[in-house]
């Protein structure tokens, strides 16, 4: 089977606007987490959030994006779909050609408009321009349409584990033969729609969230977007490559809608079948980007789940703590970070953490370090109990 | 590509337990409404709590659990919508105050595949293909690259849509449906914009095993554009690929819904084919919506494996008196192409 390389990376969250950006303030240990300027929901008074810093009007000016019904969340992937495919340095034909597969992931859509689809599907008259912009499939529509990709095209919704499924579902093209590059990853934007959902799940915390701390409150929603250029390895000429997909998993928990089981049978499968699909041992896993959102349940879920496939469990942390919980973006932006940690050796710290969870005692790295690292797991959950988790491998 | 078994299909028409599809079920106003089985094995109190969506996935998919599949693929445009807008509603009603989760939980699209796998204990691959008009032709490519994957494994595959009364008034906004009354297959004649609105829960269980198949999917191809002398050219290929110099499949299902914006795009692909091929339309009796493809596979099966073609169906008179394959071609909003290529087992 070839081996599946990155050749680009694009990404957008509350801590930068391009993969440069988002390292940087990694590495020093800034967080996005702020008061919300542009989201508009009245719990931007008590609770923080993860927002990428430019408004939309600013995003439609800079991508030259004024085209009727676009939204918050097709902005956000259009600016890292543009960066990824820059640094892929793909060209117009290869990105018309049928052989170049386009997998977007979204949990939000255009329901980030709240109010204009809430009078959209109430009112029989005068509809909003975004009537065709509610759905998850809107947005990789827009992107499919606005660089005429033709080849195959999906759109992935797992929920908080989305693009890392749409990370999967573009390399299994390419290993089968059904695409020969694809570019993957997902976006979401805030929106009053989910900020309400997980507030009467009460997981929502007023604080930065805490990641793996015994205190932990909940978790902080973001927004932004990342994508990846996969490409197989021989058809690979005078191209950086940034790293090797060379695992992953998908699995259910099947335990609760909303809520991982105790001892974490989902993100244990998922863990330990990525590993098996990259071949590799336990002990060869040098850093977890955990999902880690800061909620009660997840946090200690995954860290039974890690102890339960390690053992001695490896370096982690949680990057939520800087970007917010970016939900059907998180497992791409994700992917990013943990190619950036192989590409550049270095482990970029959980923030905001004290104390670890009596019941596992585990502590995520909190110190920003430079080592050497081969393999790095990302792990993304969801709602439903979906739970994939991807391997990338230093090249 | 792989075997379909074990087919349950929920839909306007008589399609679950006993079919029958020559007394058909009518539009009421422009929609196709499905007709709800009793749902047993659903228990009561769980049963009450699931949004309409969400009960037609579960209800067509419970008995299949039972093979214990190796995982769910879903393919949905917008999964459980009634509940995703009674949330919104209750949002914007109470200003924001505070709301009980139910709803939202039940409004994330990948809610339906979740509940499949969550009812029977199901912790293999699930995932959720949401690509509007192509969601369940990517369900059916994620399945067929898992079987060549995983040998041996056999997969629970479905497609599924709901008309709520909040996507079709968006819907209704956007000019997609007809204004004037419909009957049956008056439909066809029609020559205005828009359509019926249609739902449907198809749920297959996809393997590689021959034996007591309802059909073979054989080949897929999906396609994003507007030029509808290349979808005819693309399909013109597909056949070709697929058939000798000297055949063409014996019944073509051609995803007409009356529309007259879109009809060029099925008169263009007709012309593909020679007069030997029966062509088939049946939006009259399953509605349109984004996952329609997968009613459409179930039909083709079920024609396959009945060999009886109930004469509304028919676009025109033809002489075939034995159906092995069926080419569907469908169309949502005149961008996302598919073609399927099924035949007997």
């Amino acid at each position: 089977m070839s081996r599946i390389f990155v050749t680009g990376l694009g990404i957008i969250t509350a801590v930068g606007h391009s993969v440069e950006a988002n390292r940087d303030s990694l590495s020093k240990e800034i967080s996005g987490i702020t008061k919300a300027q542009f989201l508009s929901t009245k719990y931007t008074a008590s609770l923080p959030f993860g927002e990428v810093k430019i408004s939309t009007d600013e995003l439609k000016n800079k991508l030259n994006a004024c085209e009727k019904g676009v939204t918050r969340t097709s902005l956000l992937a259009l600016h890292a779909l543009a960066e990824a495919i820059s640094s892929s340095k793909l060209n117009t034909d290869e990105l018309r050609a049928q052989e170049t597969a386009l997998i977007g992931a979204d949990t939000v859509g255009g329901m980030c408009l709240t109010d204009e689809l809430h009078h959209d599907a109430n009112t029989r008259e005068q509809g909003s321009e975004y009537l065709a912009s509610y759905d998850c499939g809107s947005v990789t529509l827009y992107l499919q349409s606005k660089y005429d990709i033709k080849g195959i095209s999906n759109t992935i919704n797992t929920a908080c584990s989305s693009s890392a499924n749409a990370i999967m579902y573009g390399a299994r093209l390419i290993h089968h033969g059904l695409a020969k590059r694809a570019i993957v990853g997902g976006c979401d934007s805030l929106a009053k729609f989910t900020v309400n959902g997980f507030n009467a799940l009460h997981i929502l915390s007023d604080e930065p969230c805490r990641p793996f701390d015994e205190n932990r409150k909940g978790l902080n929603l973001g927004e932004g977007a990342a994508f990846l250029v996969l490409e197989r390895e021989e058809d690979i000429t005078n191209k950086h490559v940034y790293a090797e997909l060379s695992g992953y998993c998908n699995s259910n928990d099947a335990f609760h809608p909303s809520s991982l089981s105790e001892n974490g049978d989902g993100p244990f499968l998922a863990m330990k079948g990525a590993l098996e699909s990259a071949k590799l041992s336990n002990g060869e896993i040098d850093y977890i980007n955990a999902h880690g959102t800061g909620t009660e349940n997840n946090d200690e879920v995954e860290s039974r789940a890690m102890m339960r496939l390690f053992g001695d469990v490896p370096l982690f942390a949680s990057t939520k703590a800087y970007t917010g919980h970016t939900l059907g973006a998180a497992g791409a932006v994700e992917a990013v970070y943990s190619i950036l940690s192989l590409v550049h050796g270095e482990v970029y710290p959980g923030i905001n953490f004290e104390k670890a969870i009596p019941s596992t005692g585990l502590k995520p790295v909190t110190a920003y370090q430079k080592k050497k690292l081969y393999h790095v797991m990302s792990n993304s959950f969801g709602f439903g109990g979906n739970c994939s988790s991807l391997i990338f491998s230093r090249v | 590509m792989f075997y379909f078994h074990h087919i349950n299909c929920i839909s306007p028409q008589k399609t679950f337990s006993e079919i029958d599809l020559e007394h058909i079920n009518t539009p009421v106003g422009d929609k196709l409404l499905s007709v709800e089985p009793a749902y047993e094995g659903i228990p009561l109190n769980i049963l009450r709590r699931m949004g309409k969506a969400v009960r037609m996935g579960v209800g067509a998919a419970l008995k299949i659990t039972r093979q214990n599949p190796d995982g769910i693929i879903i393919g949905t445009a917008n999964g459980g919508m009634e509940d995703c807008i009674k949330f919104l509603n209750q949002v914007i009603d109470y200003n924001e105050g505070m709301l009980t989760p139910t709803n939202f939980v039940q409004s994330t699209t990948n809610a339906i595949a979740s509940q499949i796998g969550l009812m029977s204990a199901n912790k293999g691959y699930n995932c959720t293909h949401v690509h509007r008009g192509l969601a369940f032709e990517n369900a059916l490519l994620d399945t067929a690259m898992l079987l060549r994957e995983n040998h041996g494994h056999q997969y629970l595959l479905g497609g599924i849509d709901e008309i709520s009364a909040y996507n079709y008034n968006i819907e209704f906004l956007e000019g997609c449906f007809k204004k004037e009354k419909i009957t049956g297959i008056d439909l066809y004649k029609t020559n205005t914009a828009g359509t019926i609105a249609g739902e449907g829960s198809v749920m297959f269980l996809a393997n590689n095993n021959p034996a007591g198949a309802s059909g073979k999917l054989i080949a897929l191809r999906m396609l994003h554009c507007y030029d509808e002398n290349d979808v005819a050219e693309e399909l013109k290929k597909f056949i070709r690929s697929h058939f000798p110099v000297s055949e063409q499949p014996d019944v073509f299902f051609s995803g007409e819904n009356g529309d007259n914006r879109l009809q060029k795009y099925y008169d263009a692909c007709e012309q593909a084919f020679n007069k030997e091929t029966a062509v088939v339309h049946f939006k009259h009796v399953s509605g349109e919506y984004a996952t329609v493809s997968a009613f459409a596979a179930w039909l083709a099966c079920h024609v396959l494996q009945t060999q009886k073609l109930p004469m509304h169906f028919l676009k025109y008179a033809h002489s075939k008196n034995h159906f092995k394959n069926i080419l569907v071609y469908n169309n949502y909003r005149g961008l996302q192409h598919s073609f399927m290529l099924i035949s007997a087992s």
